[in-house]
């Protein structure tokens, strides 16, 4: 999978935002990921713990994710309901035509930082 | 101890590269194609056959990805097509900034159709915006019915589906009809092509498909949206 590569940018992010933020170190990094965002989050989080243990600002660093489900809302009836396995059918009128309210996230919300 | 707002896409640079690549596309006129499947579905036998038949009437350029080996490029050189081959030496898909790059070692004068070939995987392309219009997801009856059900993320993720070797459905426990359906399913707009890159089948209405998309014809822009997919992101 592409963790590593997703992890690099994570630690990229904010190592730019820690050094802007005159910060000594960086503890934990806070994430929103979705259901359906085809990240798999304990190797995201072991990715970016073995980047973060060559960088003395990132050293300890931890990523706390918050899980977005993926869920959709149906155009005909409204209902809003969890998708499984990617098929967003309506369970109750069955119509296919439905909208992706969430589940795609991939976002860095926040970080917490040790000023010197 | 201070808490200190970040609020931005993982993949934001990424994607920044991806709009600005598909804005410099979209100013000459290029209408590009990410081609994505797994290893030896016939990604590029089907970008060869695809450039002998269009290449009277289309500028076609391809982007080869590949871990390894420029033996695709010289193929679709042979085929009639100017191309760049990118090697990745391990990565498992293809980042913007690389075709970035590749685009500088293009000669784009008289090309009006972009292929970007990519590293031969179900999983990882699906994540990478590229700068591409439309993506194309390719299977084939060798691989098995149940690719859609277990992959997910790519079929979502592609506007067009197109399955491959429909010459070995007498040899082989393929269901196209169950393909179809699963992949459907996961994406309700998949315009779905079936061809035979070995017999020829179905390659009409798949070049036709590409000619109408290349003058962009309204009922073949299934555009990927990088307002939206930063929107459902959460940026």
């Amino acid at each position: 999978m592409h963790e590593l590569a997703i992890a690099q940018s994570i630690a990229d992010a904010v190592t730019t935002r820690a050094i802007a933020c005159k910060a000594s170190r960086v503890k934990n990094v806070r994430l929103k990921v979705g259901e359906a965002s085809g990240v798999v989050t304990d190797s995201l989080a072991f990715c970016f713990e073995m980047l973060a243990s060559f960088d003395p600002l990132l050293e300890g660093a931890r990523l706390v994710i918050d899980t977005v489900p993926h869920r959709a809302r149906c155009r005909h009836c409204e209902l809003e309901f969890a998708i499984a396995d990617f098929v967003a059918q309506c369970p109750t009128c069955g119509e296919w035509s439905t909208e992706i309210v969430s589940g795609s996230e991939l976002q860095i919300l926040d970080m917490e930082i040790e000023n010197p | 101890m201070p808490k200190v707002t970040i609020a931005q896409n993982i993949l934001a640079v990424n994607d920044t590269v991806a709009q600005e690549i598909q804005q410099m596309l979209a100013t000459r006129g290029i209408r590009t194609i990410n081609v994505m499947s797994s290893p030896g579905a016939g990604k590029t036998t089907l970008l060869e056959r695809t450039i002998e038949r269009l290449r009277g009437e289309l500028g076609i350029g391809v982007i080869e990805g590949d871990v390894e080996t420029t033996a695709d490029a010289e193929r679709i050189e042979a085929a009639g097509a100017e191309t760049v081959q990118i090697n990745t030496r391990g990565a498992c898909h293809l980042e913007a900034h690389m075709i970035r790059d590749a685009l500088a070692q293009l000669e784009l004068t008289r090309v009006n159709l972009l292929f970007i070939e990519n590293i031969g995987n179900l999983v990882c392309p699906a994540a990478w915006n590229l700068g591409e219009d439309t993506r194309v997801v390719l299977t084939s009856t060798t691989e098995g019915d149940d690719k859609p059900a277990k992959y997910p993320h790519m079929f979502a993720a592609s506007q067009v589906m197109v399955v491959n070797k429909l010459d070995l459905l007498p040899y082989v426990d393929y269901d196209l009809a169950k393909a179809r359906r699963q992949a459907l399913a996961i994406n309700p707009r998949l315009r779905i092509f079936e061809v035979s890159c070995r017999t020829g089948a179905g390659l009409d209405e798949w070049c036709a498909w590409l000619t109408a998309f290349v003058h962009g014809d309204s009922n073949t822009v299934c555009k990927q949206s990088y307002s939206s997919a930063a929107t459902a992101r959460g940026t």
